[in-house]
């Protein structure tokens, strides 16, 4: 009765608002299952127009530094069955490499779909025009801007930063944008990772705790050992006193203080009287190493300021000599993935994750200590104990993600071929001034071992592919020889490129030094760049755009064609490109000028690549460093091989990018250069 | 004094024996959850039957009371004072109110984290992980004498380090198989035993084994004291500490206990109308 604020009800009409009641639940019901039933497969397969269901999977295996010739060769020898097997039956095909064919480069060709003109990384280093100061050229890592002093201690204003340089945009951010499940591991030139709804982990260019590509420390009482620092470290003096040892880990720059000195953390080796064996103390942490023996992974933490900043790092121990003499060699201290100084992962905790899961792992970008080699801190052995360790730690953690990988992407990088061709071409080449038969027969099997576990690791993805699953597998970059060092720089002095102030004498210990900038007209930086001075770029720049420039770069690319190793005759470069013609984008006009392309044999020397003056134009290299690949591109292709039939006749880094987006249905964006190389006729992909 | 302790060691017993062989317990995580859980229940059970529950009660209703005259009568100062000086005396009493509770309460919790603290402070070590075995003899001397002597599951992986300075000798030592195994240290003609747990769960460790007096050892070892006369003052098997993962944050387990004991002291008390 309305109004009466009392209410009759009839069961008659209780059974009708219980009828109602239970249409509208069924009514809602249905309505949440339709819901459901609309957006199960709006979420598990979000392109559901689209080419891609949900379930395709497409595998990548970027072995960095994969020969095709070495590769055939094992092949044939019947040393690779996996990789043969996946060339009968699916596809083996050069990849034509970056310009110039150098890692940072090349990766970033394949992340973006870009030639260097359009993500801007050059080279393993880079150059400022206004001041000449060298710096990386994937990343730079800067301290806060603002701070205030008080007596010793600095305080910041504001954090420091870690900066990523490459530009464009990375094939996972895409994949991100259409909803494709990614997994990118240690991908290069990717630090500090980008940020991506996947999870990554950044590779090369990643820096140490002291923001550097890696500094070792070595300790010794040897006094014949020149104390200070060498080319990728830095040897520390230290006495024996009562059978101990007491010293420092150096590690990053301590912003808080004045000056910013290094943040150190004191350890102890206390050595046993008689027997080659010593116990170590770091902190809290205590072990004890035989001669000749490697340390798991320590933690060091180094207090920035009291109270307020402190930095953990994880550096590894190798007891090279306990009697007589002492000998220590201490790894880079790297970012510890358990509490990243800096961003190594994304999600940040992903890195801790994969800590927790298989332990603590190399986060210093080329973990491989190659630099302790070439300074003879390391002897061959020693050094491919740590890279075996390195590979080892790389498939320990392939072994524990690879199977969670159920769709999407999944891309993992391994740097072993890379690194150990640099190191042990000497051992595989007679012909190589740095051939030791000796060694060669001791060590000359571990370049062959490292590519047959590559072999190994396919193996096992070989083992789990399906009919929804794509696999790539590519390098970057073949390899060649590395017999002789052309110093450009001392060419470009000899043939009256560069002139040095008057009365000065060449300075090797800082890049360009005494250069008189107006009087000289070019000048060499990384491992194939050469610039112009120009009037508009540089600081002191005298060549003027238009008639000049171009005369200049046709005179010295004809010159440099022509140079003859007196030795045997043969061109020492056998290209040079303009960066004009082979360069499109918008930082096309940021790198070189010329890409010099060494001929196979041949390549920049250490001294040059940073500017130096070394007395020879060319020289013997007698360093363990003794394969490369920074020549001419045409010479040191990539491999890919795929499952599936590769149509493109000429595929290249830059089609990778265009071919997982065809995989998966996305239109190729904007700007990419490549194509898919499935289907090369589909411009759009 | 030793009673509470016997009891202690007996439940830790009844706890090793039974309760970790239920799946949850035998996670660090929930053991450290569970067992605040049920400290912060008992301890406010316990406050409440042997505290004042009246004159706490009515302790604190003053000191309300004088704060609330303190906000009432900012403007008068004579009167604010006077607030104050009755809020220090209330507290003093408040304090001594719950003092003796507090104490009752202290002591068995801190009897049970030492027990607690040898399941959740270390882990056990784990097969073919080498650890270190330290030796302290009372003189550099005594070193030359001193020998490790291990099952057979157990296997030295580099020669003893000698340190004449610090009279210590340490060994490298790897397990083959899980177990708990004693192994001997010979020093001059005596024989000296240290258990060494290796386990994948949860167990009872003792980190050392020392000559010193029961409240020294109490804090730091499980096992008999080494005779006060013999040539060795300890012997240390390092297990690797253990940290207690939080997803979002890792931390020692008394920490992780302190704050969720005290949490649910919070909520137990409110729920059974408890005055602390």
């Amino acid at each position: 009765m309305p109004g009466s604020g009392n209410v009759d009800v009839t069961s008659a009409e209780l059974d009708n608002v219980k009828g109602s009641m239970h249409l509208k639940k069924a009514v809602w019901i249905i309505t949440v299952l339709l819901i459901w039933a609309a957006t199960v497969p709006l979420v598990s397969c979000r392109r559901v127009g689209g080419q891609w269901h949900g379930d395709e999977k497409l595998i990548i295996l970027g072995i960095d530094g994969m020969d095709p010739q070495l590769l055939t060769r094992f092949m044939q020898e019947g040393m690779m069955p996996n990789f043969s097997a996946l060339a009968q039956k699916g596809s083996f095909r050069l990849l034509t490499t970056s310009i110039p064919p150098q890692s940072p480069v090349a990766w970033s060709n394949l992340i973006t779909g870009m030639n260097a003109g359009g993500h801007g990384i050059f080279d393993f280093i880079h150059r400022d025009p206004r001041t000449f100061k060298i710096y990386f050229s994937t990343s730079r890592v800067e301290a806060p801007k603002h701070a205030i002093r008080l007596g010793s201690w600095v305080f910041p204003l504001g954090r420091g930063s870690a900066e990523q340089l490459r530009e464009g945009k990375a094939f996972w951010e895409i994949l991100d944008d259409h909803g494709i499940p990614n997994v990118i591991f240690r991908i290069p030139a990717n630090f500090p990772p980008v940020p991506s709804k996947g999870q990554t982990l950044s590779g090369m260019g990643t820096p140490d705790l002291r923001g550097t590509y890696g500094t070792f420390s070595f300790y010794t009482d040897e006094p014949t050992v020149m104390a200070g620092p060498v080319e990728g470290g830095q040897v520390i003096p230290v006495e024996v006193e009562g059978s101990k040892v007491t010293a420092q880990l150096i590690g990053p720059d301590n912003s808080f203080r004045k000056a910013s000195p290094p943040a150190t953390v004191p350890f102890t080796v206390s050595i046993d009287p008689f027997e080659p064996v010593a116990k170590v103390k770091v902190q809290d942490q205590e072990f004890v190493l035989r001669e000749g023996e490697w340390s798991g992974w320590v933690r060091a933490e180094f207090q920035l300021m009291p109270l307020v900043g402190n930095v953990k790092g994880i550096c590894r121990f190798y007891l090279k000599e306990a009697h007589p003499r002492f000998q220590l060699y201490v790894s880079p201290i790297n970012i510890d993935p358990s509490n990243p100084a800096l961003p190594v992962s994304t999600p940040e905790s992903y890195s801790r994750q994969l800590s927790n899961e298989v332990g603590e792992f190399y986060t210093q970008g080329i973990a491989e200590d190659t630099k302790a080699l070439s300074d003879g801190v390391l002897n061959d052995k020693e050094y491919l104990a740590q890279a075996r360790a390195v590979l080892a730690e790389h498939r320990h953690i392939f072994d524990s993600e690879f199977p969670k990988f159920r769709k999407g992407v999944f891309f993992f990088y391994f740097s072993s071929l890379d690194l150990n061709s640099h190191m042990f071409w000497r051992l595989i080449d007679s012909h190589h001034p740095g051939w030791d038969a000796t060694l060669a027969s001791e060590y000359g099997s571990a370049l062959p071992e490292f590519y047959q576990e590559m072999d190994q690791v396919l193996g096992e993805v070989l083992a789990k592919l399906d009919e929804h699953t794509t696999l790539l597998v590519l390098s970057d970059h073949g390899f060649a020889p590395y017999y002789r060092s052309f110093n450009l720089n001392t060419w470009l002095l000899n043939n009256g490129y560069i002139t040095l102030k008057s009365g000065a004498d060449p300075d090797q210990s800082k890049p360009l030094a005494n250069v008189d900038w107006n009087r000289t007209r070019a000048y060499g930086l990384g491992l194939n760049g050469l610039y112009v001075n120009l009037r508009d770029r540089e600081r002191d720049g005298i060549v003027q755009r238009g008639a000049e420039v171009e005369a200049l770069l046709k005179e010295i690319k004809g010159k440099l064609l022509a140079v003859r190793d007196p030795q045997n005759g043969m061109a020492v470069i056998t290209r040079v490109d303009r960066a004009d013609e082979v360069y499109q984008g918008p930082y096309s006009d940021q790198g070189p000028d010329l890409l010099v392309g060494y001929n196979r044999g041949y390549r920049a020397g250490w001294k040059t690549i940073l500017g130096a003056f070394p007395a020879d134009v060319l020289e013997d290299n007698t360093n363990p460093w003794s394969g490369d690949h920074c020549m001419d591109y045409t010479l040191v292709p990539g491999v890919l091989l795929s499952n599936r039939k590769i149509e493109a006749e000429s595929p290249a880094l830059i089609d990778i990018a265009p071919t997982m987006f065809a995989e998966f249905g996305i239109a190729k964006p904007k700007g990419m250069m490549g194509q898919s190389v499935f289907h090369p006729e589909r411009p759009n992909y | 004094m030793k009673l509470p302790m016997i009891a202690s060691v007996i439940a830790m017993r009844w706890f090793s024996v039974v309760a970790l062989r239920l799946p949850l317990i035998n996670s660090p995580v929930m053991l450290v959850i569970a067992v605040s859980l049920v400290v912060g229940l008992l301890m406010v059970l316990v406050f409440r039957a042997v505290s004042d529950q009246k004159a706490i009660r009515a302790a604190k209703d003053q000191l309300k009371a004088h704060l609330l005259a303190v906000r009432l009568f900012q403007d008068q100062l004579p009167v604010v004072m006077q607030s104050y000086g009755r809020i220090l005396r209330g507290t003093a009493r408040y304090i001594r109110l719950a003092f003796k509770p507090l104490l009752l309460v202290i002591l068995p919790i801190t009897l049970l984290i030492v027990q607690l603290d040898r399941y959740l402070g270390w882990m056990p070590l784990q097969h073919a992980q080498p650890f270190l075995v330290r030796v302290r003899a009372v003189s550099p001397d005594a070193l030359n004498e001193v020998s490790l002597e291990l099952p057979r599951e157990m296997a030295l992986s580099a020669p003893a380090v000698h340190l004449p300075a610090d009279s210590e000798v340490v060994w490298r030592v790897v397990a083959e198989i899980n177990g708990t195994y004693n192994i001997n240290v010979a020093a001059a003609g005596e024989t000296f035993s240290k258990q060494v747990v290796v386990s994948q769960d949860l167990a009872r460790i003792s980190p050392t084994r020392r000559r010193d007096r029961f409240w020294e050892r109490l804090f730091t070892s499980g096992e008999p004291a080494l005779p006060t006369n013999g040539p060795i003052q300890s012997i240390e098997v390092a297990y690797p500490p253990r940290n207690i993962d939080l997803v979002i944050f890792e931390s020692n387990w008394i920490i992780v206990f302190f704050v969720l004991s005290i949490l649910a002291g919070f909520v137990f008390k409110s729920i059974l109308g408890i005055e602390i």
